[in-house]
C-alpha cells in the first residue's frame, strides 16, 4: 500500500504540465481579483479583500488541483482498466483512495504556499507566525475532503460525464460556499445553505485563524463529516464497481 | 447425449485433491443475452488448462466470474474454497486481463515492483522481470510501449504475486511469432513451478503446444473437455456430403460408425465424422448408393460447428438450422 501511495505521488510530480497550471492558477487568480482592493474591511466583516482573498483563493487552488484532477484521472484509469487489474490485488479499497489523496496532496500543497507567498509580497499582508502555519496546515489538510470527493465522482459517473458533473460540484461548491466571493454578499437563503457545505467550512478555518482565534469546533466537524462520507464512499464504490467501463 | 464429445478427463490424481478452481450450476446473464449456462468446471493443482472457444463463447465472463469481477446471477463459484474476493486478498490468484490496463506515467519496474509489494508474497523483483522477458525495458516508461511488450508487462504483473493460480485472457494477443514463443516459455516455467494455469485462448495450436487439458466453450456452456489430442482429433473431422435417389433412413443413416453430425434436407445428406474411411465404407454396406459424394477436412472453425451442432442436435433432437447457419 504504501507502494501505491510513493508512486502516485512521484507520477503526480512526473506530471509537469499539470502540476504548473495547479500551481500557477490559484496565485494569479488571487492578484486579478484581490490586487486591486483597498485594505478596507469588506462590509459586515473584519477582514479585508486581501486577507479573505488569500485564504478563499488557497482553498479555491488547493480544491481546484485535487477536485479536478482526481475525478478525470480515476474515470480515464477505469476506463483502460487499470482499476480492475488493481482490482485482482490484495489492495483493499481505503488503499486505493488513500493513494490517491496523497498525490493530490501532493500538488495541492506548493499552489496553497505559492497564494500565501503572494499575498504576504505583493499584497503585504501581515501576520503572526503561527497564523502562517495554522493557514497553511488548515487549507492543506482540508484539501483532503475535495480529495475524497474527486476520488468518489471519478466513481460514480463514467467517461463524458465525468468532467460537467466534477465541473458542477467545483463550480457550485466554490460559489456557494463563498470562495469567489463573500457570503455576506449573498441573499439570506443562500447564507443559510453555506454554512453547511463542505467549502464554507474550509475556508472559514483560515479566516477564524485571520481574525485571530483557533478554527471553530463546528467547521471542523463538518469537514471531518464530509471527509467520512466521501472517502468511505469512494472506497464502497472502488470495490463494488464491478461494471465493465 | 451420444454425440457430444464431453469426456471429462480430471486426471487421477486430481481428483483426490480438493479443486482449486470450482463452478457450480453457475449461470451469467447481460440482459436478454446468456454468457454463461449452468456451467459445471473443476480445476486440480498443477493443471495447464486451455479455455478454448471463438469470440463471444463465453471465455471472458468465465474469467470475469472466476475472479469475482462480477458476480453469478445463480449457482457458485470457490476459488481454494473459499470466495474470489477472499482468495485474492490471499494472494493465491494472479490474473492477466484483456480488458486489463496499466497504469499510465510510470516506468515498467516501478509498476510490476507496485504489483509485487501488493501481494503477500512476492518475489524478488528482477527474478520477475527477467522470467516475464522484461529486464531490458525495466526502465521504460510503460506508456511507451508495444503491443507485444505490454502484454509482457501484464504477464509479469499477473505472475509478479507468486500466486498458486495464474489465469490469463488471451495473453498472446499482439505478439508476433517469437515473442509468442518466448511467451510460452515464460507461463511452462509458471507451469513448472507446480501453478495452475488457466488460459483463455480462441488457437487451437496455442492449446495444443501449452494445455494438458482443453476445455471448449460455447455459448456458456462447456462443449468437450479432454486432452489436447482428443480434441484436436475433433477439428481432425471430416464432413461427408452425397445425395440420395431412394428415400432416407435417418435411423440407419445415424447409426453409421464415427459419425458425430447428421444432417438431412430432402436427399442431400451431411455427415461429420471422426473416422471418414468407416463411415463411407458403412454407408455402401447399407446397400445405399450415394451420387455426387464429396469428402472434405474441418478447419477449426469447422470444428466449432461441428461441436456445436451435434451439442445442438443432442439437446432439440433437430439438425436442420445449426447445420445451416455453418455453411
Amino acid at each position: 500500500m504504501t507502494t501505491l501511495i510513493k508512486l502516485e505521488i512521484i507520477r503526480a510530480l512526473r506530471n509537469k504540465k499539470f502540476m504548473f497550471f495547479s500551481v500557477i492558477y490559484p496565485p494569479v487568480l488571487y492578484l486579478i481579483i484581490a490586487g486591486g482592493a483597498d485594505s478596507r474591511p469588506i462590509p459586515g466583516m473584519q477582514l479585508n479583500m486581501g486577507l479573505y482573498f488569500m485564504v478563499s483563493m488557497a482553498a479555491f487552488g488547493a480544491m481546484t488541483a485535487v477536485l479536478l484532477g482526481n475525478s478525470e484521472r480515476i474515470a480515464k484509469e477505469r476506463e483502460n482498466g487499470w482499476v480492475r487489474q488493481l482490482r485482482l490485488t490484495a489492495l483493499p479499497g481505503r488503499g486505493y483512495v488513500a493513494a490517491k489523496m496523497a498525490a493530490a496532496a501532493t500538488v495541492s500543497l506548493p499552489s496553497i504556499l505559492l497564494v500565501l507567498l503572494v499575498a504576504a509580497v505583493v499584497k503585504g499582508v501581515r501576520l503572526e507566525a503561527w497564523q502562517w502555519l495554522a493557514i497553511a496546515a488548515g487549507t492543506w489538510l482540508g484539501s483532503f475532503v475535495f480529495a475524497a470527493l474527486g476520488v468518489a465522482i471519478g466513481y460514480l459517473a463514467t467517461g463524458d460525464a465525468v468532467r460537467p458533473i466534477a465541473m458542477l460540484c467545483y463550480f457550485g461548491l466554490a460559489f456557494l460556499g463563498g470562495l469567489w466571493m463573500p457570503l455576506t454578499f449573498l441573499p439570506q437563503w443562500a447564507q443559510n445553505v453555506a454554512e453547511w457545505l463542505p467549502t464554507h467550512a474550509y475556508a472559514a478555518l483560515g479566516t477564524a485563524v485571520e481574525g485571530g482565534s483557533a478554527p471553530h469546533l463546528k467547521d471542523m466537524a463538518i469537514l471531518a463529516g464530509y471527509l467520512l462520507v466521501f472517502a468511505g464512499g469512494a472506497a464502497w464504490l472502488y470495490r463494488k464497481d464491478t461494471r465493465k467501463a | 447425449m451420444t454425440t457430444t464429445a464431453t469426456t471429462t478427463a480430471a486426471p487421477a490424481e486430481g481428483a483426490k485433491r480438493a479443486p482449486v478452481v470450482s463452478f457450480r450450476q453457475v449461470t451469467k446473464s447481460y440482459g436478454a443475452v446468456r454468457a454463461v449456462a449452468d456451467l459445471d468446471l473443476e480445476l486440480y493443482p498443477g493443471e495447464t488448462v486451455a479455455l478454448l472457444g471463438p469470440n463471444g463463447a463465453g471465455k471472458s465472463s468465465t474469467l470475469d466470474l472466476l475472479l469475482g469481477l462480477r458476480t453469478p446471477d445463480a449457482g457458485g463459484v470457490t476459488l481454494f474454497g473459499t470466495t474470489p474476493q477472499r482468495a485474492i486478498e490471499q494472494g493465491r490468484v494472479g490474473a492477466m486481463l484483456q480488458s486489463g490496463g496499466l497504469m499510465e506515467g510510470v516506468k515498467v519496474r516501478e509498476l510490476v515492483k507496485l504489483a509485487r509489494d501488493l501481494h503477500p508474497r512476492g518475489y524478488p523483483l528482477d527474478e520477475i522481470l527477467a522470467s516475464a522477458g522484461i529486464t531490458d525495458i525495466a526502465d521504460r516508461m510503460v506508456d511507451k510501449l508495444s503491443g507485444g511488450q505490454e502484454q509482457r508487462v501484464r504477464f509479469a504483473l499477473a505472475t509478479a504475486g507468486a500466486g498458486d493460480l495464474i489465469v490469463l485472457d488471451e495473453p498472446t494477443t499482439g505478439m508476433d511469432v517469437s515473442a509468442r514463443q518466448a511467451f510460452w516459455g515464460a507461463m511452462r516455467g509458471q507451469a513448472r513451478q507446480g501453478r495452475t494455469v488457466l488460459f483463455a485462448t480462441h488457437y487451437l495450436e496455442e492449446a495444443d503446444e501449452v494445455a494438458d487439458r482443453v476445455i471448449v466453450l460455447h455459448r456458456g456452456r462447456v462443449l468437450a473437455d479432454g486432452t489436447a489430442a482428443e480434441i484436436k482429433a475433433r477439428a481432425g473431422a471430416r464432413r461427408i456430403a452425397f445425395d440420395l435417389d431412394e428415400p432416407v433412413d435417418r435411423e440407419a443413416l445415424g447409426a453409421l460408425p464415427s459419425l458425430t453430425s447428421l444432417e438431412i434436407s430432402g436427399r442431400t445428406v451431411r455427415i461429420q465424422s471422426r473416422d471418414a474411411d468407416a463411415t463411407v465404407h458403412a454407408l455402401y454396406g447399407l446397400g445405399c448408393y450415394p451420387r455426387n459424394l464429396e469428402v472434405s477436412g474441418l478447419g477449426l472453425e469447422q470444428a466449432f460447428i461441428a461441436l456445436t451442432t451435434a451439442s445442438d442436435a443432442s439437446t432439440t433432437g433437430s439438425t436442420e438450422q445449426e447445420g445451416g447457419a455453418g455453411r
